[in-house]
């Protein structure tokens, strides 16, 4: 059990701190054993907490009396509830030791102990909730200490029933200062166990108490809230008034209120007043609205998104995204056709996100019957929700006469489309107009890029149309698709009788996407075009693939590599392609590389990009490095980079190293 | 690119890419009227932030704060005085000024009026303690996980910030990630079957117990404050190796942090992929090296530290009867079958929390609650501690999530809390 420590082992855990500290006196192995009889165990650690045993084994041993204590352990974990030291380790069982004799001991402590552990004490009593300590607790709400004042109250509130919330009463009557803020939380606590309990109208009356009176506003809501809360769905004009209420607190408190105060009558009434808040209000109640769990909810949240005022408009386009069904659909339509930027983008997203009864399949009825505007939308939604069985539907609207609904249709092509719409958007291309070509391009390549090497064929007429521009689409998309026959094509494409697809050929080969290693066949072309281009841009856009395919491929060993970019030295002209191909030689783990890249460093132009690959190959303790090796490079480094990142990554490593 | 325009448009392209999963993971939803003219914030909804325990992680959230245009952050509360310095610094250089109010005691904090949220990276053993003490104050609540040692503390928790109507969000921010949601969706949708089984990875199940170690020179109050680091904690003396906020009583009762660790991130997102966000397991038991958990609806959990796919850190696995999905911190998922993932949308890797930050401040505004608010936070660390509790016993225990204790069984009872140190009060 690797990832466990057992029982007995947890508990050495537990010790082990202090095992650093005591000498572990004989009844330390008996405080471990859990396997121990709990008797037995018992008597041991009472007998060690009573010992003369070191302070860190008592605190261990009073806390494992939460497992094995009972009333036996009772009066002597009682002996250190006035230890400010130890009075949290015996609170600790005492709080969960079952039976009334932990109850009888907190309550004799009372009496005698002092200062802060009374706290302890009182709040252990809160925990426990013993009824027979109300009284002894309500004499401590006239306590010198307002400290012991409010952890009274709030035990008593804890404990609850008539005569603790009568104290608590009558003390907020007749108390001032700092104390009443937790004489108000104990009323609190005492009505909210009566909600909870059903007596709602001892709680209410609790309530009013304390949001009548002057405590801070934090109470003042929370007594607010169960006051509602309190009056079921005659709360409903209360919630209403506080919603108004210029009292930032109360009227946050409300929103939560409105949020949980249930009944379809609430819901309607709140509905009946949005529209008479504020209008920064209003769209937070649309809000608290949606939030509720009733069946008044959709028919409300569906009358402000059909002609609210537009904000609120907004607000419940947005949220029937969550609260709507399939019956919100003709509605979301019609608002995402309207001139507001605004209503549109609220419905179109909600639409996109829809989710609850067979929506797809509303959305697919209504796509070929629709008229106007709404084509378009249906369409982008078909896209934003990934049907795939509009496609036919789409592929009819991509040859429509409206251009925004083509456009839309081309949009939902490239994200819907696959191997079966690529001849259909090929033909598309074809007889485009200038305007659509680029969106039929960007789904011709989008599909492409999902489709392989087998779609290629498919492409060929494109790559080989009679207008250049469709042929450089072409060269694009057989990029795409990615293969040997899509090279070969695009390779042939290089000496095009057509300057620009020349161009466009090189390009597309010198970034060729990027199936490697498995299109090792790109390289022999590259570096034919880095030798032999017809212009010099060809040369250098071949080099620079070339150099990335060597940076990338997984195909060559280190040896293979480092002989390829030793091969292509000679046509490295400019600076840049020398750091190219430092960066090329800081992934090649290989002594070879190391010593070319040193005599990089030694070149203004090139030493950074020297530096950095060094700092790279050398800081791995790669096998194929002596430490003499790294040694050497990283000492270059030091010497030439003027990077003060890479200065200190190398001197770090260096640092290692000796 | 500035950090903040990088961060505004993996926004924006979030919205726009994430049409799946959108019924998980959509913004709350802010109305325009939020944001001034030329996207300046109205003073009224600007939200007033301070910090209590900011270190390491929690510069990194506060930095996510900083970066919201709506945030103002005045005023730090730590024990340490390193700490403190370092926090005023980083508010104040992205303010130009000197105005960050600094603060030793989080109560000086929590008594200004002016401050409507704040960040709690304390450390967990003062997260529920703070995150409780700052909602009886009137703060909203963005708090590190995990939040609670103990279920008692767990339902505390919840049942405060219910009581007090303030907003919390748990530090679980891949509950605001693509890649979670998405997984989560394919479960909770039926797209994978009736689901059977969720894993969660607890980067380890060991048990870390602070303990008391031997007593040193307890230096100045404004150096670090040992009393109040120790905050809800039993009383030990001081040590410098019992600092490390991060570890010190990361777990309660005997039981120690156990699964809490990644637990409350990803048996968080297995129960939020089991729709069980309500509730928790009604059964635990260590099966070899795992623990196994099973819920009411019949769903399986299953905690385990091997046999992940390579996803990085924090993975979860979702299997139905019909298919499975695996996502982790990397932000790729891996499904049974490839149509599963269409339209998955845009990945997100490195586990940001700046859209959880961002759901938080909306939350705060709307009086919604936030995708890890109080309750979710509450069953998901109940769970965990279960879990705890179970592999501490090393027997099968048994929970019932409406009476939230065990079943028959004192002994598994008696470690569901643990008694907090004076003055602090649950």
């Amino acid at each position: 059990m690797k990832h466990y420590i057992s029982r007995v082992g947890q508990l050495v855990s537990l010790a082990l701190f202090t095992a650093s500290a005591v000498a572990l006196g004989p009844a330390r192995a008996a405080m471990l054993d859990l396997d121990a009889p709990a008797a037995e165990r018992q008597q041991k650690l009472i007998a060690l907490i009573k010992s003369d045993a070191q302070p860190a084994e008592k605190a261990l041993a009073l806390k494992q009396l939460a497992i094995c204590g009972t009333a036996d352990a009772v009066p002597a974990l009682a002996g250190f509830l006035g230890s400010e030291e130890f009075s949290t380790w015996a609170r600790i069982a005492l709080e969960v030791i079952p039976g009334p004799a932990p109850d009888e001991a907190l309550r004799a402590a009372l009496t005698t102990v002092q200062g802060r552990p009374l706290i302890g004490v009182i709040s252990s009593i809160g925990v426990r909730r013993d009824p027979k300590s109300a009284y002894p607790l309500i004499t401590k709400l006239r306590h010198p200490d307002a400290q012991v004042v409010s952890a009274a109250a709030i035990a008593l509130g804890h404990i609850g029933g008539d005569s603790a919330a009568r104290a608590l009463e009558i003390a907020l009557a007749e108390t001032s200062g700092a104390t009443r803020s937790a004489i108000a939380e104990g009323c609190i606590l005492c009505a909210e166990r009566w909600r909870a309990e059903g007596q709602a109208a001892k709680a209410m009356a609790l309530y009013d108490t304390v949001r009548k009176a002057d405590v801070p506003q934090q109470r003042v809501a929370e007594a607010t809230r169960g006051a509602i809360l309190a009056r079921g769905s005659d709360g409903t004009a209360l919630l209403l008034e506080q919603l108004r209420s210029p009292d930032k607190a109360v009227y946050s408190i409300a929103l939560r209120a409105a949020r949980e105060l249930p009944g379809t009558q609430v819901t309607e009434a709140l509905a009946s007043a949005v529209k008479q808040l504020a209008p920064d209000r209003q769209w937070r109640v649309l809000l608290a609205l949606a939030d509720r769990r009733d069946d008044a909810v959709l028919p409300a949240v569906k009358a402000f998104a059909k002609d609210g005022p537009a904000e609120l408009r907004v607000t419940a386009l947005n949220v029937l995204e969550h609260v709507g069904d399939t019956s919100c659909i003709p509605l979301l339509i019609d608002a995402a056709t309207v001139d507001d930027r605004a209503v549109t983008q609220a419905a179109k997203a909600s639409l996109a996100s829809l989710h609850t009864g067979n929506v797809d399949a509303e959305l697919l009825r209504l796509l070929p019957q629709a008229a106007g505007k709404q084509r378009q939308v249906l369409v982008e939604t078909a896209s934003a929700r990934r049907i795939e069985s509009a496609i036919p539907a789409v592929l009819r609207y991509a040859a429509d006469a409206d251009a925004g609904l083509r456009k839309a249709a081309f949009e939902a092509l490239a994200t819907l489309g696959g191997p079966k719409e690529m001849g259909a958007v090929v033909d598309l291309l074809k007889s485009a107009t200038p305007q659509d070509r680029d969106a039929l391009e960007q789904a011709l390549l989008a599909i492409s890029g999902r489709s392989g090497a087998a779609l290629a064929p498919t492409l060929m007429p494109l790559a080989g149309h009679s207008d250049p521009s469709l042929r450089a689409v072409g060269l694009h998309a057989l990029a795409a698709v990615g293969g040997p026959e899509a090279l070969a094509a695009v390779r042939e494409a290089v000496d095009d009788q057509e300057p620009s697809v020349q161009d466009d050929a090189v390009r597309t080969l010198s970034t060729w996407p990027n199936n490697w290693p498995d299109d090792n066949g790109i390289a022999e072309p590259l570096l034919a075009l880095a030798k032999s281009g017809r212009k010099p841009m060809h040369q250098v856009l071949g080099l620079r693939g070339y150099l990335q395919y060597l940076q990338g491929t997984k195909n060559l060993g280190n040896d293979e590599k480092l002989a390829k970019v030793r091969e292509a030295m000679p046509l490295m002209k400019s600076p840049d392609q020398k750091q190219l191909a430092a960066a090329v030689l800081g992934a090649i783990p290989a002594p070879g590389a190391m010593e070319m890249l040193v005599g990089f460093a030694g070149d203004a132009d090139t030493a950074e990009a020297a530096c950095s690959a060094l700092t790279a190959l050398a800081v791995k303790d790669a096998p194929e490095f002596t430490k003499d090796q790294r040694r050497k490079a990283l000492q270059t480094v030091l010497e030439k980079s003027k990077n003060d990142g890479t200065r200190k990554r190398a001197g770090e490593a260096l640092k290692k190293i000796q | 690119m500035s950090a903040i325009d990088n961060q505004m448009n993996r926004r924006r392209f979030l919205k726009r890419t994430f049409p799946v999963g959108a019924m998980l993971l959509a913004p709350q939803i802010v109305a325009p009227s939020v944001l001034g003219k030329g996207g300046g914030v109205a003073p009224s909804e600007r939200v007033v932030l301070g910090g209590i325990g900011i270190g390491g992680r929690g510069s990194y959230v506060l930095g996510c704060f900083l970066q919201e245009p709506d945030v103002r952050f005045v005023a730090i509360a730590e024990v340490k005085a390193q700490r403190r310095q370092a926090v005023k610094q980083m508010a104040d250089t992205r303010y130009g000024n000197t105005d960050c109010a600094t603060y030793r005691d989080l109560r000086e904090l929590l008594a200004r009026s002016d401050i409507d949220a704040v960040l709690i990276a304390t450390g967990p053993n003062w997260h529920a303690a703070a995150s409780m003490l700052a909602a009886r104050a009137g703060k909203d609540v963005y708090c590190e996980k995990p939040c609670a040692k103990t279920i008692m503390d767990s339902l505390a928790l919840a049942d405060t910030f219910r009581r007090t109507g303030r907003v919390f969000q748990a530090g679980t921010q891949r509950r605001s990630l693509p890649n979670f949601a998405y997984a989560v969706d394919l479960a909770r949708r039926g797209r994978l079957g009736k689901l059977k089984t969720v894993h969660a990875h607890p980067a380890g199940l060991e048990t870390k117990m602070s303990g008391w170690l031997p007593a040193e020179t307890e230096p100045p109050k404004e150096e670090v404050d040992w009393d109040l680091y120790l905050g809800p904690a039993a009383w030990r003396p001081f040590n410098r190796r019992l600092l490390d906020g991060f570890n010190f009583e990361k777990g309660g009762g005997m039981v120690g942090g156990g699964c809490l660790e990644w637990g409350s991130h990803c048996v968080d997102l297995c129960q939020w992929a089991n729709d069980t966000d309500d509730t928790a397991p009604i059964e635990y038991e260590r099966k070899g090296d795992r623990l196994h958990a099973r819920y009411a609806n019949g769903v399986e959990l299953v905690v385990r530290n091997d046999g992940w796919l390579p996803l990085g850190s924090c993975p979860v696995r979702f299997e139905g009867e019909t298919g499975w999905v695996e996502t982790g911190d990397n932000g790729d998922l891996v499904a049974s079958d490839d149509a599963l993932l269409a339209g998955k949308g845009v990945r997100i890797s490195g586990y940001p929390a700046d859209f959880h930050v961002r759901n938080f401040l909306d939350c705060v505004k709307t009086r919604g609650q936030p995708r890890a608010n109080a309750d979710v936070a509450c069953w998901s660390h109940i769970t965990c501690n279960a879990a705890n509790i179970a592999l501490f016993l090393d027997r099968k225990v048994q929970y019932d999530p409406k009476k939230n204790e065990f079943i028959n069984d004192e002994e598994a009872n008696r470690l569901r809390g643990e008694a907090w140190r004076e003055p602090w009060q649950a």
